[in-house]
C-alpha cells in the first residue's frame, strides 16, 4: 500500500503550486543571494551600513565564501520552503473537509500521511542538492575557480539545507492539529522569529531550529564553535519525530 | 446479511441532537434513500458510516466491520462520497481516477484500465485531460462519484449525488447506481430530490430531527400527474406528524 500512496503523492506534489514555487524560489534565489551578498561585500561602492553587515564576507577565498553564505541562507530557506509545502499538502484537505475522502480507504490514512512526508522530504532534499550545485556553478562563473574549502562548505550547505527540510516536517503536524494552512504558516514564522531571538540571546546550540544556522557561521565563528555533532544530531532527529507524530495524528484523525 | 447498518445510533453536536437512536440497514443489491430536511441528521449518519465520526452511542457496521477500523480487504470493497470527494484540483480527470483506483487497492495496470472505464461510464471523456479545478460543479460531482465507485464496491454511500447535475448527469448517475445494485452492491444515497430518489431507490427512509419517522413508497413519485407532488405531500405530512407527536 505504501507504493500506491507514494505514487499518488509523488504525482500530487509535482502538480502542487506550493511545491513548484518552493523549488523555483530555492534554486533561483539562494544561489543568486549567495553570490550577490559576497559581491556586494567586496564592492567599493557599497554603502557603509551594508558593508558593515556584510563584513564577514569581505575577505577570504571568494568561491568558498559563496558557499559559506549559501549554507547560512539555505538552512533557513529550506525550513521556510518546506514549511509552506507541508502546510499546503496537509492543511488544505483538513481545512476544507475533503480529508474525509481518505477515511475507510484500502490505503490507510496513516500510510498516505507517511508517503506525503517522504515525498515532500525527498522533493525538498533534491531541491537543496540542486541549489548547492547551482551555487557552485554560479560561483565558478564568477570566479576563476574555488579554493580548497569550496567543497567542504558545499557539503556544509547541503547538511544545513537537509536539516532545514527535516525541521519543516513538524509543521505537517501543526497543520493536522490546527486544520488550517494560515495557522501553520503563522506557527512557522513564529518559530523562525523565536530562533532569531534565541540566537541573539547567545543561546541556541541545543535549540534544534538554531543549531544548523549557528553551525554555518550565522552567529559568528565563536557561536559556530559551540555547535557539535550532538547538537546537529538532535536537530536531525526533529524530522523523523515530526513525521512520526503526523502519521500518528492522521491515524487517530476523527470528526472530519 | 446487511452490508450497511446503523443500530440505535445517537450523536449530538454540543447540545443539539443530530441522531436520536437512529437505525437503518441496507442489504446487498438494494438501493436505499435517506431523505430529510436540512439538519435532519442525514450527513451525520453518512459520516458515521464512513468512519469519520464516532457516534456517542450505537453501533455502525460496513460489511460487518466498524468503519473506523476497516480491514484493508473490506475497505477495498467500500466506496463513498460524503462532502468533498477524493479529487485533487491540480490533477486531471484521468489522473484523479488513476490515483483513486490505486488508493482503493487496485494494481497499477488495472488502475489505468479502471480510470479509462470510469471516464467513459460517467460521460467525462471530453474533459479527460482537464484539471479538476477547471471542471463545472456538475462534472466535478460526476468525477467524485466516479472516483468512489470505479473499483466496483460492494457497499456504497453517496451524499446528495445529483445535487449539482444537469438532467443528463442525473440519468448517468441513476444508471450507475442501478448498475452497482444489479451487481450486488448495497447503495445508500441521501438526497433532497424526492422524485429522483423515488426513481432509483427501493426504500426511502424519512429522517427528521435525528429520528426515523417512516418510509415513503417510491411508487408514489409518478402518481397525481404532477411528477413527485404526491411523494412530497407524504413527506411533509410525515414530518408534520413527527413534529406534532413530539410537541404532544
Amino acid at each position: 500500500m505504501i507504493r500506491a500512496a507514494l505514487r499518488v503523492e509523488a504525482l500530487r506534489l509535482r502538480r502542487s503550486p506550493a511545491a513548484v514555487l518552493a523549488a523555483v524560489l530555492l534554486t533561483a534565489l539562494v544561489p543568486a543571494a549567495s553570490v550577490g551578498a559576497v559581491t556586494l561585500a567586496r564592492s567599493p561602492h557599497v554603502a557603509a551600513p551594508t558593508a558593515a553587515k556584510l563584513a564577514p564576507y569581505a575577505t577570504g577565498d571568494l568561491a568558498t565564501t559563496h558557499l559559506t553564505v549559501c549554507a547560512q541562507v539555505l538552512g533557513v530557506a529550506a525550513l521556510i520552503a518546506g514549511g509552506f509545502v507541508v502546510a499546503a499538502a496537509f492543511g488544505r484537505e483538513l481545512e476544507t473537509g475533503t480529508a474525509g475522502a481518505f477515511f475507510a480507504l484500502a490505503t490507510p490514512r496513516a500510510t498516505i500521511a507517511l508517503a506525503r512526508c517522504v515525498v515532500a522530504a525527498l522533493w525538498l532534499a533534491a531541491c537543496v542538492v540542486l541549489t548547492v550545485l547551482l551555487t557552485v556553478a554560479l560561483s565558478a562563473v564568477a570566479t576563476a575557480g574555488g579554493g580548497s574549502g569550496l567543497w567542504r562548505e558545499a557539503g556544509r550547505a547541503v547538511v544545513c539545507g537537509l536539516l532545514g527540510v527535516g525541521l519543516s516536517l513538524p509543521f505537517a503536524g501543526v497543520a493536522t492539529l490546527t486544520r488550517s494552512r494560515l495557522a501553520t504558516v503563522g506557527a512557522l514564522l513564529g518559530v523562525v522569529a523565536l530562533t532569531q531571538v534565541v540566537v541573539l540571546l547567545g543561546g541556541g546550540a541545543w535549540f534544534p531550529y538554531a543549531a544548523p544556522s549557528l553551525w554555518a557561521g550565522l552567529g559568528g565563528p565563536a557561536a559556530a564553535a559551540t555547535v557539535g555533532a550532538p547538537h546537529l544530531l538532535l536537530s536531525a532527529a526533529v524530522g523523523p519525530a515530526g513525521a512520526a507524530a503526523v502519521v500518528a495524528g492522521w491515524h487517530r484523525l476523527t470528526d472530519v | 446479511m446487511t452490508a450497511l447498518s446503523l443500530e440505535r445510533v445517537t450523536h449530538a453536536f454540543g447540545g443539539r441532537t443530530a441522531l436520536d437512536g437512529f437505525s437503518l440497514t441496507v442489504a446487498p443489491g438494494q438501493v436505499t434513500a435517506l431523505v430529510g430536511l436540512n439538519g435532519a441528521g442525514k450527513t451525520t449518519a453518512l459520516r458515521a458510516l464512513t468512519g469519520r465520526l464516532h457516534p456517542e452511542r450505537g453501533t455502525v457496521r460496513v460489511l460487518g466491520h466498524d468503519p473506523s477500523r476497516l480491514p484493508r480487504a473490506v475497505a477495498a470493497r467500500f466506496g463513498h462520497v460524503v462532502g468533498g470527494p477524493l479529487v485533487q484540483p491540480e490533477l486531471t480527470v484521468t489522473e484523479n481516477l488513476w490515483c483513486a483506483a490505486l488508493l482503493h487497492g487496485l494494481p497499477r495496470r488495472r488502475a489505468a484500465e479502471a480510470a479509462h472505464e470510469a471516464v467513459d461510464r460517467l460521460g467525462l471523456a471530453p474533459w479527460r485531460d482537464a484539471r479538476a479545478r477547471a471542471l463545472s460543479a456538475g462534472n466535478h460531482q460526476r468525477l467524485g462519484i466516479a472516483c468512489a465507485t470505479l473499483h466496483h464496491p460492494a457497499a456504497v454511500v453517496l451524499d446528495e449525488p445529483t445535487s449539482a447535475l444537469n438532467p443528463q448527469g442525473v440519468v448517468l448517475v441513476r444508471g450507475l447506481v442501478r448498475d452497482l445494485a444489479d451487481r450486488g452492491a448495497a447503495v445508500l444515497v441521501s438526497s433532497h430530490h424526492l422524485d429522483e430518489v423515488a426513481r432509483v431507490a427501493a426504500e426511502v427512509v424519512v429522517l427528521h430531527a435525528g429520528r426515523d419517522v417512516g418510509r415513503l413508497e417510491p411508487g408514489d413519485a409518478g402518481t397525481g400527474g404532477c411528477g413527485g407532488a404526491s411523494i412530497e405531500q407524504r413527506f411533509f405530512a410525515m414530518v408534520l406528524d413527527a413534529d406534532t407527536g413530539r410537541a404532544a
